[in-house]
C-alpha cells in the first residue's frame, strides 16, 4: 500500500447555517509506504491523527486529499460496488473489544456475519467450520461458538475480533490501539499471536498505538506522528538507536524503561505543554510550540519531510544527517 | 528515614455477591516508611485499589466489608477510629489520586474552590492565605497563569491539567502519606512524564511517602523505593526495585517482567508471555497459590497449601514452592 499527501480534513461548522468557520486538520498531508507481509507502525499522542489515518485507508472516511494506492489500484477512483468486494481483504480491529461485538449475537454469528453478507462460503455446515477453524486459530476454543462477548475477558474477546477479522481471508489489518484496553500479561499473548499470524498467512498490518514500546516490538517500520503530520519513519530498530526528530527523542524518553538501572541512568527530556489544538496548529514546523531547540525559522517555515539516509525520514530543519 | 508511618497487618477485605465471598484483599501486610515511594503492582481485578481503598475506608458497604487486621498509621489503628475522626485524617494526613481527574472533580465548583475547601477544613488558615497556597502549588506544577487559572472550572482544564489540580489539592496539606491510584493511566505519554516528574519533585520537598498502584512497569522502576507485586488479592513478591527487576523469584513477577517489550532491546529480544487469564477471584481456594492455573511449574502441592511468603534476601520475600525451579528458568530466558 502506498499512501501519497494523504489529507483529511473534518469542517468545523456554527450556528443554524452549518456555517463552515474553520476546518480540524486531523491528517494533514501524510506520505508513507506499506510492505507487504510487513507491519508498519503508527505511534503518537491523542488528537495526533493516527486513529484518522487508520480510518481513510479503509476508505471509512471521504479524504479531503492525496492518494491511497492499494495493490496498485487507486482507492479514490473505486465504484462502490468494487469498494465492497474491496472490504473483504481490508479489514480492522479496534481498541474496545466490549463495543465492537453486538452483545445479542453469539459468537459464531459475530465471526460468520461477514462470510454470509460477502457469500465466501456457502453451506451452513461449512460455515461452522470455518468458524471452528478461525477460533483455533486464535487460540479459543471451538466450543464457544454458542456463548455471547458477555462470557469473555477483555483479553479473549480482542481473540474473537481478530477471528473476525480473519474469517474474510484479508490481506491487509489496521489494528487501532488493539491492546490498550488489556492487562499487561494479556497484552502480549495477543501480539505474539498477531506476529504468529502474520508469520503464518503473510498478513500485512498497519499497527496504530500510544504505547512506543509495544508498537515498536510488533512494527518492522515506525512513523512518528504529531498534530496530523509524521514526523519520522524509520525502521523499528534505528528508531530507538538514532531518533533523529527532537519529538521522536522526547517521546522514547517519556517512556519509562521497566528496568530501574537502565531507566535511572538514562539522559531525560521533559516536554513543556501539551498538544496544540489541530483547529488552529501553529505556523511553521507544528512541533515548535513545545521544541526545546525551536528557532525563529522553525516558527516561519514548515520542515520537508526528507530522506536523510537509509530509508530514514525526518521532518526538522535542525537534522541534516544520519 | 527509616520510620515506619503506615503498618498494615493482616488486611483482608471481601466482597459479598449473591451470598459468596470475594476475598479481594487476603490477609495482606506491609509497610511504609517515612518519604517512601511503594509500588503496587498488579492486574485488573487482583486487589491492588481495594487494598488502598481499604487504608482509606472507603469499602462502599454493602457489599464491601474489612475482615479484619489493623492499619496502623503513625502507630494508631484506622480501623478503630470513628467516622468523625476518619475525616480529619482524609486529605489532610493522608490523601488520595484517582485515575480519572474529569471524575474526581466537582464539575460546578472552580479549580480554586476545591483545593482552597481542603486546604480550610483541615488547617487554620485565613481564605486569603489558603488562596495563596494554592496559587503556589499550581505554579509548583508548572502550570503557566495560576491565580487566574485558579478561578476556571475542571472543563476548561486539560486531562493533564485536571490532575494537577487533584495533586495539588491532594498536597495542598502537606500530607505525611498520599496514595496515587493509576495516576496517570489516563494521560498522553508526555504528560504522564511531565506530570510524575513534577508529583515526585512535591512529594520530596514535603517529605510525603507515596504509595503508587500501577500496572505499568516503566513507571515503578522509575520512581519506586520498594515493590509489592499482587496477585489474587495476595502479595506474591514484595522487595526493594532493584530486588525485584533484576532478581525476580516468583514465577508471575518473572512472567510479569518478561511480558513487556523493551525499547532500549533489540526487537529480536522478544516476548515470553504468561499464558492464561487473569483468576476469577470468586473462583481461588483459600487454600492454595492464586496463580496455579497459569502456573508451569505448578504441583499438587500448590492446590492444597497456600506458599507462605519466605524472605529470600534482605528484605526481599517472596510466595513460591518452586521459586528456584523458577529462577533456573528465568536464566534462559534473559538472553
Amino acid at each position: 500500500m502506498l499512501v501519497n499527501d494523504l489529507k483529511m480534513h473534518f469542517p468545523v461548522t456554527k450556528g443554524l447555517l452549518r456555517r463552515q468557520i474553520g476546518s480540524v486538520k486531523a491528517v494533514d498531508g501524510v506520505s508513507f509506504a506499506v510492505k507487504r507481509g510487513k507491519t508498519l507502525g503508527i505511534v503518537g499522542e491523542s488528537g495526533s491523527g493516527k486513529s484518522t489515518i487508520g480510518n481513510c485507508l479503509l476508505s471509512r472516511l471521504p479524504i479531503t486529499g492525496g492518494d491511497i494506492m492499494f495493490e496498485g489500484v487507486n482507492m479514490r477512483n473505486i465504484p462502490a460496488g468494487s469498494m465492497r468486494k474491496m472490504r473483504k481483504t481490508l479489514q480492522m480491529i479496534t481498541q474496545d473489544p466490549f463495543a465492537s461485538l453486538d452483545p445479542r449475537f453469539t459468537i459464531r454469528k459475530c465471526i460468520s456475519e461477514g462470510i454470509e453478507i460477502h457469500n465466501t462460503i456457502s453451506g451452513k455446515q461449512a460455515i461452522d467450520e470455518k468458524v471452528s477453524e478461525m477460533l483455533n486459530t486464535v487460540g479459543l476454543r471451538p466450543e464457544f461458538a454458542d456463548r455471547f462477548p458477555h462470557e469473555f475477558s477483555g483479553g479473549q474477546r480482542q481473540r474473537i475480533s481478530i477471528a473476525r477479522a480473519l474469517a474474510l481471508q484479508p490481506s491487509f489489518i489496521v489494528c487501532d490501539e488493539v491492546v490498550s484496553a488489556l492487562d499487561v500479561s494479556i497484552q502480549a499473548q495477543i501480539v505474539s499471536l498477531l506476529m504468529k499470524l502474520q508469520q503464518e498467512i503473510g498478513l500485512t498490518y498497519v499497527f496504530i498505538g500510544h504505547d512506543l514500546s509495544v508498537v515498536r516490538f510488533i512494527s518492522h517500520e515506525v512513523a512518528v506522528m504529531y498534530l496530523g503530520k509524521i514526523m519520522e519513519i524509520t525502521s523499528s530498530d534505528e528508531l530507538y538507536d538514532h531518533p533523529l526528530h527532537p519529538y521522536t527523542q522526547a517521546l522514547i524518553s517519556a517512556a519509562p524503561i521497566p528496568n530501574p538501572d537502565v531507566d535511572r541512568a538514562r539522559e531525560r527530556i521533559l516536554l513543556k505543554g501539551e498538544i496544540p489544538s489541530p483547529m488552529n496548529p501553529p505556523k511553521g514546523c507544528n512541533f515548535c510550540t513545545r521544541c526545546p531547540h525551536a528557532d525563529n525559522r522553525c516558527r516561519e517555515e514548515e520542515p520537508v519531510f526528507a530522506d536523510v539516509g537509509n530509508h530514514h525520514f525526518v521532518a526538522c530543519h535542525k537534522v541534516t544527517g544520519r | 528515614m527509616s520510620d515506619v508511618i503506615l503498618d498494615i497487618r493482616h488486611l483482608r477485605t471481601s466482597f459479598f455477591q449473591n451470598g459468596t465471598e470475594v476475598r479481594a484483599v487476603d490477609d495482606m501486610s506491609y509497610q511504609v516508611r517515612q518519604g517512601e515511594c511503594v509500588a503496587i503492582i498488579g492486574e485488573s481485578g487482583s486487589g491492588k485499589s481495594v487494598s488502598a481503598m481499604s487504608i482509606f475506608r472507603l469499602i462502599p458497604y454493602p457489599p464491601g466489608i474489612i475482615r479484619g487486621g489493623e492499619i496502623l498509621f503513625k502507630g494508631h489503628d484506622l480501623m478503630k477510629l470513628s467516622y468523625e475522626e476518619m475525616e480529619k485524617i482524609r486529605g489532610s494526613e493522608i490523601s488520595m489520586i484517582f485515575q480519572e481527574p474529569s471524575t474526581a472533580l466537582n464539575p460546578v465548583i472552580p479549580i480554586g474552590k476545591q483545593i482552597v475547601e481542603n486546604i480550610l477544613l483541615h488547617s487554620s488558615m485565613s481564605k486569603q492565605e489558603a488562596w495563596q497556597r494554592a496559587e503556589l502549588l499550581l505554579a509548583k506544577l508548572d502550570i503557566p497563569n495560576p491565580a487566574a487559572r485558579l478561578k476556571e472550572y475542571p472543563h476548561q482544564f486539560s486531562g493533564g491539567m485536571q490532575q494537577r489540580a487533584m495533586i495539588a489539592m491532594a498536597m495542598s496539606c502537606q500530607p505525611s502519606l498520599l496514595i496515587a491510584d493509576e495516576p496517570t493511566t489516563a494521560l498522553d505519554v508526555t504528560v504522564q512524564a511531565q506530570v510524575l516528574e513534577q508529583l515526585n519533585e512535591l512529594r520530596q520537598e514535603y517529605g510525603t511517602a507515596l504509595i503508587i498502584i500501577t500496572h505499568n512497569l516503566g513507571i515503578v522502576a522509575r520512581y519506586a523505593d520498594s515493590v509489592k507485586i499482587v496477585y489474587g488479592g495476595k502479595i506474591v513478591e514484595e522487595g526493594s526495585v532493584r530486588d525485584i527487576f533484576n532478581h525476580p523469584h516468583h514465577p508471575y513477577t518473572i512472567g510479569l517482567i518478561n511480558a513487556v517489550p523493551r525499547l532500549d532491546l533489540p526487537r529480536s529480544h522478544g516476548l515470553r508471555t504468561i499464558e492464561g487469564e487473569p483468576p476469577d477471584m470468586s473462583k481461588i481456594a483459600p487454600d492454595s497459590c492464586a496463580f496455579k492455573q497459569r502456573c508451569r511449574y505448578a504441583t499438587e502441592e500448590c492446590g492444597s497449601r497456600r506458599p507462605p511468603l519466605t524472605e529470600v534476601g534482605e528484605g526481599h520475600s517472596c510466595a513460591c514452592f518452586h521459586m528456584n525451579q523458577a529462577q533456573e528458568g528465568a536464566k534462559e530466558v534473559v538472553m
